[in-house]
């Protein structure tokens, strides 16, 4: 205990207290750095408190804190880890903290009214796939007989239709088949629920109770004629909540799918790269009030996190091993090496032993992966109306509308010019800026077929067969 | 029994003491060692053969093992944040050679705490929220205690209050402190007041209830020696009641400072904020194959803190109270 | 003496409220005190003996009637009307001259500090507890804890020093040595005295008047007994003699033929456990 460095947290105290004595050795990369940030403006707040869920995909953060990126934009972060979705959405909100690694649809739900209502904009997608479904062992024997075999492996994409039996079963024996998510509106919320619809199963629709907001469900259930009851479960509790058998299955983001196989409870189905091919995933909010305020800070913790984004998918993920190091301390993710290496470093565990390589499951920066597409935020907003938590018909003119208030290419385009400008980027990695639409061309690559185009949200909406139509009403 | 003590026959009374008391020394340091030895023994025979998914529940050597880890931890820490302090000064220097107008300052440490700042988190906490919670019940708890009146209006609150449990206060807590707290340069952070404020509800109670009782059971000589000597509201507080009520209230002190200790860890776990929970709750996500290991070291430090927050208010209650005959554990 | 009493007690009465109405204590008490004169009150208990006390004392108030104390209507307690409670009453986180000095503080005389300190001082010499006067309640004897109630009561110069059977609780040695001691500091100060007593011996010994109390409810005075003994008394040479034999009889037959109380035998053996207690406890750390 005598070797408790108590007293040098005592020194680094008096050492805030102490201003102006300062060493005169500078480096010569420091001055460089701040003399291109001059047409950039200095932050107006360099104090910054950001909050994340403990999941692999908050990589980016960390490694721009850890590769001090954050420091070279004059910001002085410190990084935190929030009990659950919700609690991080409200003190974004509430200001305790100054931004987050949220869920796409968290900064959509929130501008539309529902769940918390409040103004929330990113600037920065965060990743592209990163989840998977996974299912209890017990469930996975019984799909295992309905799910096709070469050289006696599953064949991958495993659909849902090979869960419909075992759901069936269940519904025949007055059962419940209840499966985690981890938020209302999650992307694995909207993931799982594209998986088992794809294979007939219903996830269930929203009830129309409209609250404060015209038009908006305040039902955060989604039961209604559900075939698999959906619930909300934090992440990291995932694995314990269907080892307690509280859940057959689950849909979460890394490594809580491959904790499951390390732990030996359960094996993951289907990833969401099989889903819906580099869809994106987590994005970096703010609120509106906070960007307004700091616009200076905002596009230099872009800046900094696009940084991280490329280190993190540099020389073909060569960084990665090094960034599953960062993130297995525990103020970050915490969990073992080992689990963490396993989807981070480009391959997937199915069952145990069945260790498939799938090179972008995480991806962070290639396919402009941190760009912040408007036909991203509208597939959000598809989902939203096609499960009933938009209770009424939008016109497609609102779906972009939301998109243009909630996305915000503009402030991103500001930060990779400066990166530019500084030379740690070149302008080929980013997408033309001048002529971006911020609409993605139609993307053919989901579970069952199906082609999404983001400028015509409600012809998308017809062409599923479980779900809401444009025109609908439950 | 008392003037034989006083009696300076010192060598008698050496021989007399001493060898009650080397068996009582004995007895007081053996005893809670064999207790504890077979506490552990117990405890890695019982870890070895439980296996959660986590792997084996960790042993005392493993837990030992995770505390010079955490010890570990806190010096590299440490030694980070002074590189961090150095860095900071190159760079401000760096920004005052582009931009002269800057007025440098220092910015504390940005990583992560340490478990051993958690602890001290925790206790700043517990302590804040226990003064203000005492400052508040025992005045109230004297009134209750003088006034039959007061007592029968306060009462009800008291027994609707006394059994809500600090989880159910928190929601609420938190969003009044967000709501009701906002200053631009906050001197304490939100977190801390939402911590502090759930830990005082929760030490009101006891205190509140041991004060009230504690002064209406003055005897009531001692009310009618304060009568005759026409002693005036303020000195009949001090002079009498807070005296005579020293004992209760003190029982309700440590009462609510044992609560006020685990209300901490349980709102700590649930809200997020810094301190002993957090780290238990944040350990407990990680779900690495240490993590097991490193809660057991929180819960042993959690329980040793308790004990010795007890001892102190022993030790307190010791030195104020007049009633020395009274044993007090 | 003058016309005018001292101390005069005028048709007191007093009603206590219960659920069932009224209940009637005391009623009609007359009495007359002069100055300095040593006056017992004995009864069985629940006769109102402590209720006339406290009313004197202006613990509490008369329902009907009402004390007049050197012309001046009692209606609330005060220092000039002193206390010597039954059990002490020490404060016991107060040294024996805390204790004494707490009551001088509150005695408005305009004493200085050192006066003070000597007045208090003073006091504990009079009961002879000058060398325990550093010592906590706990530490000292019953009978001593009894000396510093008594030095506290004198301390504030009373015009009446009254005593709720101030020797109740102590064993019969200790009691006979205060006896002794109050006599001695009332042939000194002259006091007014109003004394509470169970024990006959007690009441002639010390007493001018024994005023003896018919039993309750409504309890009033039955006979008035003057004891005419001359003073300094010495209980041993009063032993043998008749006449105060004979106001002992005088006493014994008005409480054990005139006012003879009837108790159940459950009462008596409660009474009997509360009286061992209480003695026990006075007497434990002699």
């Amino acid at each position: 205990m005598a070797s408790l460095k108590v007293l040098s947290s005592l020194k680094s105290a008096v050492k805030v207290l102490r201003v102006g004595a300062v060493s005169a050795v500078l480096t010569g990369s420091l001055v460089s750095n701040i003399a291109s940030a001059e047409k950039l403006g200095w932050p107006e707040k360099e104090e910054l408190k950001f909050g994340f869920i403990k999941l692999t995909d908050m990589a980016p953060l960390a490694v721009a804190y850890e590769k001090g990126y954050f420091e070279d934009e004059g910001l002085y972060v410190t990084i935190e880890a929030q009990a659950n979705w919700k609690v991080l959405l409200d003190r974004v909100i509430d200001g305790q903290l100054d931004g987050a690694h949220m869920l796409a649809g968290q900064p959509l739900g929130a501008t539309i009214g529902y769940g918390t209502k409040a103004d929330i904009i990113t600037a920065f997608s965060m990743d592209l796939n990163g989840n998977a479904i996974t299912v209890s062992n017990d469930i996975w024997k019984e799909m295992k007989k309905h799910v096709p075999h070469e050289d006696g492996k599953p064949v991958h994409p495993i659909k849902a239709d090979a869960l419909k039996p075992v759901v069936d079963d269940f519904k025949s024996k007055g059962k419940p088949f209840n499966m985690g998510m981890v938020f209302p509106v999650s992307t694995h919320n909207y993931e799982l629920r594209y998986w088992l619809a794809a294979g007939g199963i219903h996830p269930g629709y929203y009830a129309s109770l409209e609250g404060a907001v015209k038009g908006i469900s305040t039902d955060t259930k989604g039961l209604l004629d559900a075939d698999a009851l959906l619930s909300v479960t934090p992440p990291p509790q995932m694995p314990a909540t269907m080892e307690a058998g509280t859940i057959y299955g689950y849909c979460v983001g890394e490594p809580w799918n491959q904790q499951a196989v390390f732990k030996g409870i359960g094996v993951p189905v289907v990833t969401d790269y099989e889903i819906w091919k580099d869809n994106p995933e987590k994005v970096f909010g703010v609120s509106k009030t906070w960007a307004e305020k700091y616009p200076n800070t905002h596009i230099r913790v872009v800046k900094a996190m696009i940084r991280a984004a490329m280190w993190l998918d540099e020389n073909n993920n060569a960084n990665r091993p090094e960034a599953v190091k960062i993130l297995s301390k525990s103020q970050y993710v915490g969990a073992d090496y080992e689990v963490i290496a396993n989807s981070m470093t480009g391959t997937f565990e199915y069952e145990k032993g069945d260790k498939r390589s799938v090179p972008d499951f995480n991806v962070f920066f290639r396919y402009n992966a941190t760009y912040p597409f408007y036909s991203d935020a509208i597939w959000y907003l598809t989902q939203m109306r096609r499960w009933g938590q938009i209770s009424e018909p939008k016109s497609d003119e609102w779906y972009k509308d939301i998109a243009k208030q909630v996305y915000r290419p503009d402030i991103y385009a500001q930060a990779a010019k400066s990166l530019i400008a500084e030379g740690k980027a070149k302008a080929s990695e980013f997408p033309e800026f001048a002529t971006e639409s911020g609409f993605k061309p139609a993307q053919k690559h989901f579970i069952d077929n199906i082609v999404y185009d983001g400028t015509q949200p409600n012809a998308y909406l017809e062409k599923f067969t479980i779900g809401l139509k444009s025109d609908s009403k439950i | 029994m008392f003037k034989q003590q006083a009696v300076p026959m010192i060598f008698s009374q050496v021989k007399q003491i001493r060898i009650p008391s080397i068996n009582n020394i004995l007895r007081a340091a053996a005893l809670p060692l064999i207790g504890l030895v077979i506490f552990l023994g117990l405890w890695s025979v019982m870890a070895k053969n439980i296996d959660t998914s986590l792997g084996q529940f960790p042993g005392p050597i493993a837990v030992w093992e995770q505390a010079t880890t955490l010890i570990d931890e806190h010096n590299a820490q440490m030694d980070k944040a002074d590189v961090f302090y150095t860095r900071q000064e190159e760079r401000n220097a760096a920004r005052v050679a582009q931009d002269p107008t800057y007025e440098p300052k220092i910015r504390a440490f940005t990583g992560a705490p340490t478990f051993f700042e958690q602890i001290w988190t925790s206790l700043y906490t517990v302590l804040v929220g226990f003064v203000v919670a005492s400052l508040i019940a025992i005045p109230i708890g004297i009134i209750c205690g003088l006034s039959k009146n007061a007592y029968t209006a306060i009462n009800p609150l008291i027994q609707l209050f006394k059994p809500v449990s600090p989880l159910a206060w928190l929601p609420l807590v938190t969003m009044v402190v967000s709501a009701v707290y906002v200053t631009s340069d906050p001197m304490f952070s939100k977190s801390f007041i939402t911590s502090a404020v759930t830990v005082s509800l929760c030490c009101l109670w006891p205190t509140l209830i041991n004060t009230a009782v504690g002064v209406s059971s003055i005897e009531s000589d001692l009310i009618n020696v304060s009568k005759v000597l026409r002693l005036n509201a303020l000195s009949h507080v001090t002079k009498i009641v807070l005296p005579s009520s020293i004992p209760a209230i003190f029982t309700g002190l440590r009462l609510s400072l044992g609560i006020g200790w685990m209300v901490l860890i349980a709102a700590e776990m649930l809200a997020q904020n810094p301190g002993l929970g957090k780290f238990v709750w944040d350990e407990f996500q990680n779900g690495s194959s240490e993590s097991l290991a490193r809660i057991m070291v929180a819960v042993l430090t959690i329980g040793v803190i308790g004990f010795i927050l007890d001892r102190l208010m022993l030790m307190l209650q010791k030195q104020v109270s007049w009633d020395k005959s009274a044993v007090l554990r | 003496m003058s016309n005018k009493h001292h101390l005069e007690l005028t048709q007191v009465g007093i009603d206590f409220p219960t659920p069932k109405g009224p209940f009637t204590a005391l009623q009609n008490v007359n009495l007359r005190i002069d100055k300095g004169e040593f006056i017992s009150l004995i009864g069985h208990s629940g006769c109102g003996k402590s209720t006339v006390l406290n009313i004197v004392a202006g613990l509490y108030q008369a329902t009907n009637g009402g004390v007049i104390l050197d012309n001046q209507e009692v209606n609330e307690p005060g220092p000039e009307r002193a206390v010597v409670f039954q059990n002490h009453s020490l404060l016991p986180w107060l040294s024996a001259y805390k204790n004494v000095e707490l009551a001088v503080k509150q005695t408005p005389n305009g004493r200085s500090k050192k006066e003070m300190k000597e007045w208090v001082e003073h006091n504990l010499e009079l009961v002879h507890m000058s060398h325990a006067a550093d010592k906590l309640p706990a530490e000292i004897s019953g009978g001593m804890k009894q000396r510093v109630g008594i030095a506290r009561a004198l301390a504030m110069e009373p015009k009446v020093l009254l005593m709720d059977e101030p020797f109740g609780a102590l064993d019969a040695l200790t009691r006979a040595h205060l006896q002794d001691s109050v006599m001695e500091i009332h042939a000194e100060l002259g006091n007014t005295v109003i004394m509470i007593t169970h024990d006959v011996d007690e009441a002639v010994l010390l007493s001018d008047r024994i005023v003896m109390m018919t039993n309750g409810p409504a309890a009033t005075i039955g006979e008035i007994l003057p004891i005419e003994l001359a003073r300094p008394r010495n209980r041993i040479e009063l032993a043998d003699n008749p006449e105060y034999n004979h106001y002992r009889h005088e006493v014994l037959k008005f409480l054990y033929e005139k006012q003879r109380k009837v108790e159940s035998v459950d009462e008596h053996r409660k009474k009997l456990a509360k009286h061992n207690k209480a003695s026990s406890k006075g007497a434990s750390v002699a």
